[in-house]
C-alpha cells in the first residue's frame, strides 16, 4: 500500500545536471519552475482543483447544505437528487457534505507527511553531499535499510502502539518515505556540491552549513517542489487506505477512505456510492500528480537514435509524397551511375518544421578516395555525415537536395531501403568508440551478429570471419578480445573493434565521424594509418569528418571546409591547404599549431574571435562575416560558391581574389596588454 | 562478486535485526499489558499480574528482547494473547496466501507494465500519449477502490470470479486460482502503472544511447534493436523497479486481504493490531520483513547479474 516513491522514473524527474542558481525575483520564479507550471494545462487544472477544494472545505460550515452527521431516513442510499446532489449513504447522510467536510483534514494531514518526508530526505541528502564519503556511505546504508522495509506493516504496528493518531502516523510515514526522497535528491545535491562556485565559497571560508543553505538548497528547489506534490498524493492515498481498513478518524467523523469503505459494503445494492467517494479522492491525487509532473517535466535534450514507429510512419508518408512528386517531374540528368560514387547535390538538413542546420551542400566522393569535411563544432559536419546513412537523430531530417549513391537518391529512400544500404554499402564509425559499442554484449557477439546479417553466412563461418577482421584491424590477441565486453578494452582497441564492425559488410563507403578525436595522440596516428591502409587494400572511399587539419593533410584527397552549415571552400587537399582562398580556411590554418613549422612558429597562435552562430541566427549574407578580419559592405548579400582558380576548387567569398592578389594573412589579434608588454620587452632585449 | 553477496547478506541481516528491535519496542509501547489483553475486560488485577509474571513482562526490556530473539531464531514466535495459538504456526499457514498474492501481483504487474511501457516508448505519438494518460489515471486510483469496482464488475454483474474468500491450493488448484484472480488483479493495477512508467523512461533512455546508431548502421532489424538490444539495456532499471514494487505490493496485500477476506499475513497484521495482540504483531512484522528483504536480495543479485560490468568484477 505504500507506493515506492523512488527512484523516480525519468519522465517525472530531476534534471541530472545542476543549474547554477541565479539571483533576483525573476530568476527565483524560473527556479521554482512556475513558468512551466502555468504553461501546462494539467498543472493549472491541478492547482485550481487543490485550491478550490481547500477553500471549499475550510468554509464548509458556511455553505454546506447538511451537517456531516445529519441523517435523512427518508433518503437512505439514494442516488443524486435535488436535495442530495451526490446521493446519501446507508444512514441517509449527505455525501457531498461529508466529502467536503473531510477534505481539509485529509489535505492537512497529508501535508505532515510531505513536510516530514521531503524535509528529512532533503536534509539527509544535503548532509550526505556535504559530509564526504563516510557520512554519505552511512546515510545511504541507513536509507537502503529503510527502503527495503514493508512500510505498511510497520505503519500498522505504529498504529498498534500509538492508536489511530493520524498526525503522528502521517509523520512516521514521512520518515519512512524520506529514504526514497533522499535517493532522488542525493545525486543532484552532490553535483551542486561539486560545482566550482561551491569550491570557491569553501576557499572563502563559508561554513558547510552556509554552503548548503546558500548554494545547494536553491538549486534543489524545483526537485523539492516536485517531490512535495508527488508525496502529497502518496500521503492522501495511504491515509485513505488506512481509513479503509478501519484505522481512520473516529467513527462519526467523515474521511474519504472510510466513506469508500462504507460504500464498498453496499456495492451490491447501491453501487452509485462508489462513484463520488472514489472520484473526489482520485481527482485530488490526479491534481497533485499533475502539478508535480508539470513542474518536473525535464526538456528532452538528447534525441532518440531510433525514431518511434509514429515518426517512421510519418517519414514513410513524406518520402512517398516526395517520390510521387518527382515521378511526375523529370529526374535531373546529373545522375551518374559509376560504382561506388557518392554525389551529394544541394543537400539541406533541418529540424522538422524548424531551422536548417545544413544548407545547400554539394560534394562528390570518387571510389577509393578520401574526402575531409572540416570545420568547427556546430558547422553541420556530423549532420551531413549522418544524412548519408539516413541516421539523422529523430526530429532532424533531410529538407532538400539529393544524396546520389550509384545513381540512387538516398535522401528519398525509405528506412526499409536504407537497411539494404547501411553496413553493406555505406558504413559508419563514430567519435566515441566506447559508446558506439553495446555495453551489454560481447565484442564477439556484436561482430558475428553483424557478419551473419550482412554477409548471409553461418555461425561458425561468421566467427572465423570476426576473428580475421579483428586481425585485419591490427588486434593481436583477437581470440581474447572476442570474449570481452566493451568496458574491458581501451579506447583505441574499441575504435579498432568499431572499425572491424563497420567493415563486416564489406562497405564501399565509410563515413567516419571524428574517428580519432576521443583518442590519445599516439593512438590517433595508428588509427589513421589503419584507415589509410584499408582504403588502399579495399578500394573503398571515406568521408572523414574532422576539425583537425592535421588529419586532413594526413589522409584526405579532397577537402570541403564547412562553416555554419555551408561549404565555404573545397578542392584538392594540397591545393586548399597550400593555397587557401577563403578567410575561414586561412583562419583555421593560422590557428592550427601543427601546420606551422617549428622555426616559423608565430609568437602567438591566431584565434578566430567569437563563435559559430546558432542556425537561427545565420545572416542572409556571408555567414562568416561577423568573425572575419576582411569583411566589408559587400559581404552582406548572399555569396555564391565560385571557382577559386586553384585547379577545380570552389570558394564562397567575394573577396577571395582580392585576398589572393594581396597575399593577406589571418593575423593574431586582441593580444591582452600584459602579453603585449612581454612581447615588447622581448623585442627590446 | 562474492564480496558483494556477503555485504548484501550482512545488510539484509542488519535490516531484519533493526526491524526486530523496532517491533519489540513498538509492541511494548502498546496500550495494555499482555495480561490485560489476554484476559479481556473485567479480569481482576491479580489475575492480570499473574499472567504478566508468567510471560516475563516485568523483566528488564533487554532480557525480554533477547529471550524473544533466542526463541525467534529457533522458529518460536510465542503464542497469541487472544486465542493462545502458536504465532509461528499461524503465520506459516498465512504466508502462502500472501506470497501467492504478492508474487502473482508482481508478475502480473511486471508483464502488464513492461508491455505498456515498451509499447508507449516504441510507438510514440498518439499511442504514447494515450498510454501515458491511462497510466496516470491508474496511479491516482486507490487499490481498494479499484478492488471494489472489480468485485462489482466481475463478481456482482458477471459472476466470473468469486467476490471474496480463499480456497487453499491443496483443496482445489482451479478454485485456488479463481479465488486469487481478483485480489491479484487489484494489486497489480497500481504496480503495472509504476512499472510502465519506469519501463517507458528506461526504454527511451536506452534508445538515446549511441550504440543504437551503430546497430542501425549495421542494418540491424528494428525489432531486434528494440527487443534485444534496447530492452536488454533497459532491463537493469526495470528489474530494480520491480524489486521496489514487490515491497509495495507485499504491503498492499493488507488491503487486498481485508477487501477479499483472504487469510494472509496482511489480515493477521490488521486483526492483531486491532486486538493489541503483541506477540502476533511482533511476529508478523518480522516475518514480513524477512520475506521482503529476501526477495529483494534475490532481485538485486539478479540486477547485478544482468550488468556485465558488475558480473565481471
Amino acid at each position: 500500500m505504500i507506493p515506492s516513491v523512488a527512484p523516480a522514473p525519468a519522465d517525472q524527474a530531476v534534471p541530472a545536471t545542476a543549474v547554477q542558481p541565479k539571483s533576483g525575483a525573476k530568476a527565483a520564479m524560473t527556479r521554482f519552475g512556475s513558468h512551466r507550471l502555468f504553461t501546462s494545462p494539467g498543472g493549472v487544472a491541478g492547482l485550481v482543483w487543490l485550491a478550490a477544494l481547500m477553500a471549499a472545505s475550510l468554509t464548509a460550515p458556511l455553505w454546506l447544505p447538511f451537517k456531516t452527521e445529519d441523517q435523512d431516513f427518508t433518503a437512505v442510499l439514494s442516488g443524486p437528487t435535488a436535495a442530495h446532489w451526490l446521493g446519501t449513504d446507508e444512514l441517509g447522510r449527505d455525501i457531498l457534505s461529508r466529502t467536503f467536510a473531510a477534505a481539509a483534514g485529509t489535505l492537512g494531514t497529508s501535508m505532515i507527511t510531505v513536510i516530514v518526508g521531503v524535509g528529512l530526505g532533503t536534509i539527509l541528502a544535503m548532509v550526505a553531499a556535504a559530509g564526504g564519503d563516510r557520512t554519505d556511505a552511512i546515510i545511504s546504508r541507513a536509507t537502503e535499510i529503510m527502503m527495503s522495509l514493508p512500510g505498511t506493516v510497520i505503519i500498522l504496528a505504529v498504529i498498534g502502539a500509538v492508536g489511530t493518531n493520524i498526525p503522528v502516523v502521517m509523520a512516521i510515514l514521512g520518515v519512512l518515505i524520506s529514504a526514497g526522497i533522499f535517493r532522488v535528491i542525493l545525486g543532484q545535491a552532490k553535483s551542486l556540491q561539486s560545482q566550482l562556485y561551491v569550491d570557491a565559497a569553501k576557499v572563502d571560508g563559508v561554513s558547510p552549513l552556509g554552503i548548503s543553505i546558500r548554494h545547494v538548497l536553491p538549486g534543489l528547489t524545483n526537485t523539492i517542489v516536485v517531490q512535495c506534490a508527488l508525496i502529497f498524493a502518496v500521503g492522501m492515498l495511504i491515509q485513505a487506505g488506512l481509513a479503509f481498513i478501519g484505522f481512520g478518524p473516529p467513527i462519526p467523523e467523515p474521511s474519504w477512505g472510510g466513506m469508500i469503505q462504507g460504500a464498498s459494503q453496499h456495492v451490491y445494492d447501491a453501487p452509485w456510492l462508489m462513484v463520488p467517494t472514489g472520484a473526489v479522492l482520485a481527482l485530488t491525487v490526479l491534481a497533485a500528480n499533475a502539478v508535480g509532473n508539470a513542474l518536473g517535466k525535464a526538456p528532452n535534450t538528447t534525441a532518440s537514435h531510433l525514431p518511434s514507429a509514429a515518426a517512421r510512419r510519418q517519414r514513410m508518408k513524406s518520402v512517398k509524397a516526395a517520390v510521387g512528386a518527382t515521378a511526375s517531374a523529370p529526374i535531373p540528368s546529373q545522375v551518374v551511375s559509376a560504382k561506388g560514387l557518392l554525389s551529394v547535390r544541394n543537400l539541406s538538413v533541418g529540424v522538422d518544421h524548424g531551422v536548417r542546420l545544413v544548407t545547400d551542400i554539394s560534394f562528390d566522393v570518387e571510389p577509393g578516395t578520401v574526402l575531409g569535411l572540416v570545420g568547427e563544432s556546430g558547422c553541420g559536419k556530423t549532420m551531413t555525415a549522418l544524412s548519408l546513412l539516413g541516421l539523422l537523430p529523430s526530429g532532424v531530417s533531410v529538407a532538400g537536395g539529393q544524396i546520389l549513391w550509384n545513381g540512387t537518391n538516398l535522401a528519398a529512400s525509405t528506412d526499409k531501403d536504407m537497411e539494404g544500404i547501411r553496413g553493406r554499402e555505406i558504413a559508419l564509425i563514430s567519435q566515441e568508440p566506447m559508446r558506439a559499442l553495446d555495453p551489454m554484449f560481447t565484442v564477439g557477439y556484436q561482430l558475428t551478429a553483424a557478419i551473419r546479417r550482412l554477409r548471409k553466412v553461418g555461425k561458425s563461418e561468421a566467427r572465423k570471419e570476426a576473428f580475421s577482421l579483428l586481425e585485419k584491424v591490427g588486434i593481436v590477441d583477437a581470440q581474447r578480445i572476442l570474449k570481452t565486453y566493451p568496458h574491458q578494452i581501451s579506447g583505441g582497441m574499441a575504435q579498432r573493434v568499431a572499425i572491424a564492425l563497420a567493415l563486416s559488410g564489406r562497405p564501399r563507403l565509410l563515413v567516419a565521424d571524428e574517428p580519432t578525436t576521443a583518442l590519445d595522440v599516439t593512438v590517433q596516428a595508428e588509427i589513421l594509418s589503419l584507415l589509410r591502409a584499408l582504403v588502399k587494400d579495399t578500394g573503398m572511399s571515406v568521408v572523414m569528418v574532422t576539425h583537425d587539419l592535421g588529419v586532413v593533410a594526413d589522409i584526405c584527397d579532397q577537402v570541403a571546409v564547412m562553416y555554419a552549415g555551408q561549404v565555404v571552400e573545397n578542392g584538392k587537399t594540397a591545393a586548399v591547404l597550400d593555397n587557401p582562398r577563403h578567410p575561414y580556411t586561412l583562419a583555421l590554418l593560422a590557428a592550427d599549431p601543427h601546420t606551422n613549422a617549428a622555426e616559423d612558429m608565430p609568437e602567438r597562435l591566431a584565434t578566430i574571435s567569437g563563435q559559430v552562430p546558432q542556425p537561427k541566427d545565420w545572416p542572409t549574407g556571408c555567414r562568416f562575416a561577423a568573425r572575419c578580419q576582411f569583411a566589408g559592405s559587400a559581404c552582406t548579400v548572399p555569396i555564391p560558391l565560385l571557382p577559386s582558380g586553384a585547379s577545380d576548387g570552389l570558394v564562397r567569398c567575394v573577396k577571395a581574389d582580392e585576398l589572393a592578389v594581396e597575399g593577406l594573412e589571418w593575423v593574431a589579434t586582441e593580444v591582452p596588454t600584459h602579453r603585449l608588454l612581454e612581447i615588447v620587452e622581448k623585442d627590446l632585449a | 562478486m562474492a564480496l558483494f553477496i556477503t555485504k548484501r547478506l550482512l545488510m539484509a541481516l542488519a535490516t531484519v535485526l533493526v526491524v526486530a528491535v523496532l517491533a519489540f519496542l513498538l509492541v511494548h509501547a502498546m496500550p495494555g499489558s499482555p495480561g490485560a489483553v489476554s484476559l479481556g475486560a473485567g479480569a481482576s488485577q491479580d489475575a492480570i499480574d499473574a499472567v504478566n509474571q508468567r510471560l516475563g513482562w516485568n523483566d528488564p526490556l533487554l532480557a525480554q528482547f533477547f529471550r524473544w530473539l533466542g526463541d525467534a531464531v529457533q522458529g518460536n514466535l510465542g503464542v497469541s494473547l487472544i486465542d493462545g495459538r502458536s504465532v509461528s504456526a499461524d503465520l506459516a499457514n498465512r504466508l502462502p496466501v500472501t506470497a501467492a498474492l504478492a508474487a502473482g501481483a508482481t508478475v502480473l504487474s511486471a508483464v502488464l507494465g513492461i508491455g505498456l511501457g515498451v509499447t508507449a516508448a516504441v510507438r510514440g505519438g498518439v499511442v504514447d500519449r494515450a498510454i501515458g494518460g491511462f497510466v496516470g489515471l491508474l496511479v491516482a486510483l486507490p487499490a481498494f477502490w479499484i478492488g471494489v469496482i472489480f468485485v462489482y464488475l466481475f463478481a456482482v454483474q458477471a459472476s466470473v470470479f468469486p467476490a471474496t474468500g480463499y480456497v487453499p491450493f491443496e483443496v482445489s488448484p482451479q478454485d485456488w486460482a479463481m479465488s486469487l484472480a481478483l485480489p491479484v488483479l487489484t494489486l497489480a493495477v497500481g504496480g503495472a502503472a509504476f512499472i510502465a512508467r519506469q519501463t517507458r523512461a528506461s526504454m527511451l533512455e536506452a534508445l538515446q544511447q549511441e550504440h543504437i546508431r551503430t546497430l542501425r548502421a549495421t542494418a540491424t532489424p528494428t525489432w531486434k534493436i528494440l527487443y534485444v538490444h534496447a530492452l536488454r539495456y533497459a532491463s537493469l532499471p526495470i528489474v530494480a523497479g520491480i524489486a521496489l514494487q514487490f515491497i509495495g505490493l507485499f504491503g498492499g496485500s493488507v488491503i487486498a486481504e481485508q477487501l477479499f477476506a483472504m487469510p494472509g499475513l496482511g489480515q493477521a497484521v490488521q486483526t492483531s493490531v486491532s486486538t493489541h495482540d503483541a506477540p502476533a504483531v511482533q511476529g508478523v512484522v518480522v516475518i514480513a520483513t524477512v520475506v521482503v528483504v529476501a526477495v529483494n536480495l534475490v532481485l538485486e543479485l539478479a540486477t547485478k547479474f544482468l550488468d556485465p560490468k558488475l558480473r565481471a568484477s
